[in-house]
């Protein structure tokens, strides 16, 4: 079982590797796409956004791309997907959902059976406890 | 057996306030009227937490039958962008991104009715997200909705599994209430939202641009142009793109009609400066640059750094 948990261990260690070498790439076509620009001015400058040229906007900006994709692996999906993904997340949306993509609501329909279970079952719960119910026998009614 | 009846009066006291405070008024605005709308949108069946690639995949499919326009992505990678296993679900940044790479321009809705009835009557589909339950139990879900019954104040979607739903428009103002009247056009190249502005639209066509679509992001800047003409932005926005896919006599046109109307623009005199210097009209090039003045120092470097460049070749 030890055995096991070490070798979880190393592979989520090279996973993590792997994760950070996709983000670096990442960012080095990033801005090897910015440098084959040459000197022409970007339509970002006429759309009017606040666009990262300072290099303290490109290392947050990098930091935030790095959370989002620790964050997409620890919510399971694979290293290769997770490059797919944060490819064709402009930076805006990175930013979005950089410090809060735990509590981000994520439409998923499903569960709604299991959902509703749940929901009774707490009801039952709370009826339960204020002595309107007796369906469970854990349960002790607070009168 | 008073606090038994006691209780008995908490709960009903409770189920009526909340029950009540379900009750909303009629959610559209006054005085305009709205024609019934109901667009062929193809079903789909729900997969379990997938309701958001389905949406995409339906909205797609309703445009490839409609427009010239071809999915780039089938629907199993569909699923897998969209897709967060341990959350069940997709984000919204993720739907708006997946919906780019499939090929579609990605229209931030306006959160009101207004902006959701006009686009349905321009018969453009929208996707929204609701949540089906309270705030404190919260259950996600996109749907896209695909009309509209001013008859029966109904909205018509592809709920869940059978077409063409119908919702009360109270209880669909209800659910969508909770996602802040979230929702997106997912829209083919050359389609211009029914309620869109125009620097929102430009900035969401650069977003396709950005990931790769330039021909596409082209076509819908083109449209723009049409819907748009005294916005003279959308001309040096042409110019940068028609650039980047070397269609160069295309992008001169573009920049000279922008400097038209902006004679002194230090930006466009940048980059028309470069072009020419590239198709051989070295010393025209830096004419134009002697024009271009500007007091912002990252503008002046670029303009400095432009003309050496032009000066190296």
């Amino acid at each position: 079982m030890r055995m096991l948990y070490l070798l979880k261990k190393v592979i989520k260690g090279v996973n993590m590797q792997i994760s950070k070498l996709i983000v670096s790439s990442v960012l080095s076509v990033t801005l090897f796409a910015q440098v084959s620009w040459g000197q022409i001015a970007s339509t970002e400058l006429v759309l009017g956004s606040p666009s990262a040229v300072s290099s303290e906007a490109k290392v947050s900006q990098f930091v935030a791309r790095e959370d989002v994709a620790k964050a997409f692996e620890e919510m399971g999906v694979d290293p290769k997907t997770v490059e797919l993904k944060l490819a064709s997340l402009s930076d805006d949306e990175i930013n979005s959902i950089a410090s809060n993509i735990d509590t981000l609501p994520a439409g998923g329909d499903g569960g709604s059976i299991i959902g509703a279970i749940v929901f009774i079952f707490i009801v039952l719960l709370i009826t339960d406890i204020l002595g309107l119910t007796k369906v469970f026998n854990f349960t002790r009614s607070v009168r | 057996m008073a606090t038994r009846d006691y209780l008995f009066f908490l709960c009903a006291t409770a189920a009526l306030f909340i029950l009540s405070g379900c009750v909303a008024k009629d959610p559209l605005p006054q005085g305009k009227v709205y024609p019934s709308t109901s667009i062929n949108v193809p079903f789909i069946s729900p997969r379990q937490d997938l309701c958001g690639s389905t949406s995409i995949q339906m909205v797609a499919q309703y445009w490839q039958a409609n427009r010239n326009y071809s999915p780039k992505l089938s629907l199993q990678e569909l699923d897998q962008r969209t897709l967060l296993p341990l959350k069940g679900g997709t984000l919204q940044v993720e739907l708006v991104s997946t919906a780019r790479a499939n090929g579609l321009i990605a229209y931030p809705l306006e959160p009101n009715f207004d902006a959701l009835l006009s686009e349905l009557s321009a018969h453009h589909p929208v996707i929204v997200l609701i949540n089906r339950s309270y705030s404190w139990y919260p259950m996600w879900h996109y749907i896209p909705v695909n009309g509209y019954d001013t008859t029966r104040k109904e909205f018509l979607t592809h709920f869940s599994d059978q077409p063409n739903e119908p919702i009360g428009i109270k209880t669909f103002a209800e659910l969508w209430k909770r996602s802040e009247y979230w929702g997106v056009v997912l829209l083919p190249p050359g389609e211009i939202p029914a309620s869109a502005t125009s620097k929102k639209f430009l900035r969401s066509v650069y977003e396709l641009e950005k990931v790769g679509m330039v021909e596409e992001a082209i076509r819908s800047y083109q449209s723009a142009l049409m819907r748009w003409p005294e916005d003279s932005d959308i001309h040096f926005i042409l110019g940068n793109s028609y650039s980047r896919v070397d269609r160069l006599s295309e992008a001169e046109e573009s920049y000279r009609r922008f400097l038209l109307r902006n004679p002194n623009h230090p930006l466009a005199l940048n980059n028309l400066a470069l072009l020419l210097s590239k198709t051989g009209r070295k010393t025209e090039g830096l004419a134009l640059l002697d024009n271009a003045v500007s007091k912002d120092p990252e503008v002046q470097k670029m303009l400095r750094e432009t003309r050496e460049e032009i000066l190296k070749k």
